[in-house]
């Protein structure tokens, strides 16, 4: 596939799967956040840092409304970044995946992904509404989930290598290495510092609700880049088949 | 061109340079959605956020919802 297609069609499906993103987000993720965002407020209320007057009200419904808008378009740019790992990791990957054809390819790949990168990091740093971060920890906070996304990410790549010398009726080893290995890993990196004070069933549904809108993505990517790979593939073409 | 240069270039089928781009764009756009450190977490500093400090707004949403941390 020539350079500039291979580029435009994993942007092109980036920005469409993450434009579902941030409209499933919009739909279910918001009101978590509107609800996050009500406890700040009282907590500003409480502590005399704002007043409870229709002034702050009127100020708070337009900076939400704006703010809500950034959903789709950040959701687009998010969309555009992870939907170039992909498109990166499936180029490289291809002939490796199982399927008949590129969407189920893409799709294999979308899962594993989803799980290395975003699931199981997910599990160690879950997401979290407004009002739980604490401020002074966001840095070292992103440092430890950054670190574990690429142990994961690195690791499961690592491990699949390994697999690929193992003879076939050993393959699974490499399955097992990396689950041994980030059970370790997972064991090992210290714990979020931050101590929830939100209540913990809306931060859990909040946590849901998050982990949907980031399947969504995932789902979407790797059935979208398929298509577009199945479409516009120079193999595919000359062997005419869809 | 020969047989074996063709094989190599349909195994990886996608060239260096396409790959390169794409990582630049991977890294720029995660840091933009996921780590940019400018965004204020409340509504008190008022008209001065939309001044200021856009583009964190902006994705500020998805940073939590897609599982950044943030505030
Ligand atoms: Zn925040």
């Amino acid at each position: 596939m020539k350079s500039a297609l291979f580029i435009l069609i994993v942007i092109v499906s980036g920005t469409l799967a993450g434009a579902i993103h941030g409209t499933v987000n919009f739909a279910i993720v918001e009101p978590y956040l509107d609800q996050a965002i009500g406890i700040e407020n009282e907590n500003l209320f409480a502590s005399g840092e704002a007043d409870d007057n229709p002034q702050f009200w009127a100020d708070y419904e337009e900076y939400r409304v704006w703010q809500k808008s950034g959903q789709v378009i950040a959701g687009m740019i998010l969309g555009v970044a992870m939907g170039s790992l992909f498109g990166i990791v499936y180029a490289l990957s291809r002939n490796s995946l199982p399927g008949k054809n590129d969407v189920t390819k893409a799709v294999v790949l979308a899962g594993i992904m989803w799980i290395t990168i975003y699931l199981i990091p997910f599990l160690k740093y879950p997401a979290n509404p407004p009002t739980v971060g604490d401020a002074e920890t966001v840095v070292l906070r992103s440092i430890l989930y950054v670190s574990f996304i690429a142990i994961s990410g690195f690791g499961a790549l690592a491990f699949y290598k390994l697999s690929k010398k193992l003879q076939s009726d050993k393959k699974y080893l490499g399955l097992v290495g990396y689950a041994v290995f980030i059970i370790a890993a997972f064991i090992v990196m210290p714990e979020n510092p931050d101590e929830v004070t939100a209540p913990m069933n809306l931060v859990n549904e909040f946590r849901l609700m998050s982990v949907l809108g980031v399947t969504s993505f995932w789902i979407s990517v790797g059935i979208i880049l398929g298509l577009f790979w199945n479409k516009f593939d120079d193999a595919n073409s000359s062997k005419n088949d869809s | 061109m020969s047989k074996v240069q063709q094989l190599s270039v349909s195994k990886t089928s996608v060239s260096k340079v396409a790959i390169l781009v794409l990582a630049i764009v991977f890294a720029a756009g995660l840091f933009v959605v996921g780590f940019d450190q400018g965004h204020i977490f409340s509504v008190v500093y008022g008209e001065q956020a939309f001044v200021d400090l856009t583009i964190h707004e902006l994705t500020h949403d998805m940073r939590h919802a897609a599982g950044f941390p943030c505030h």
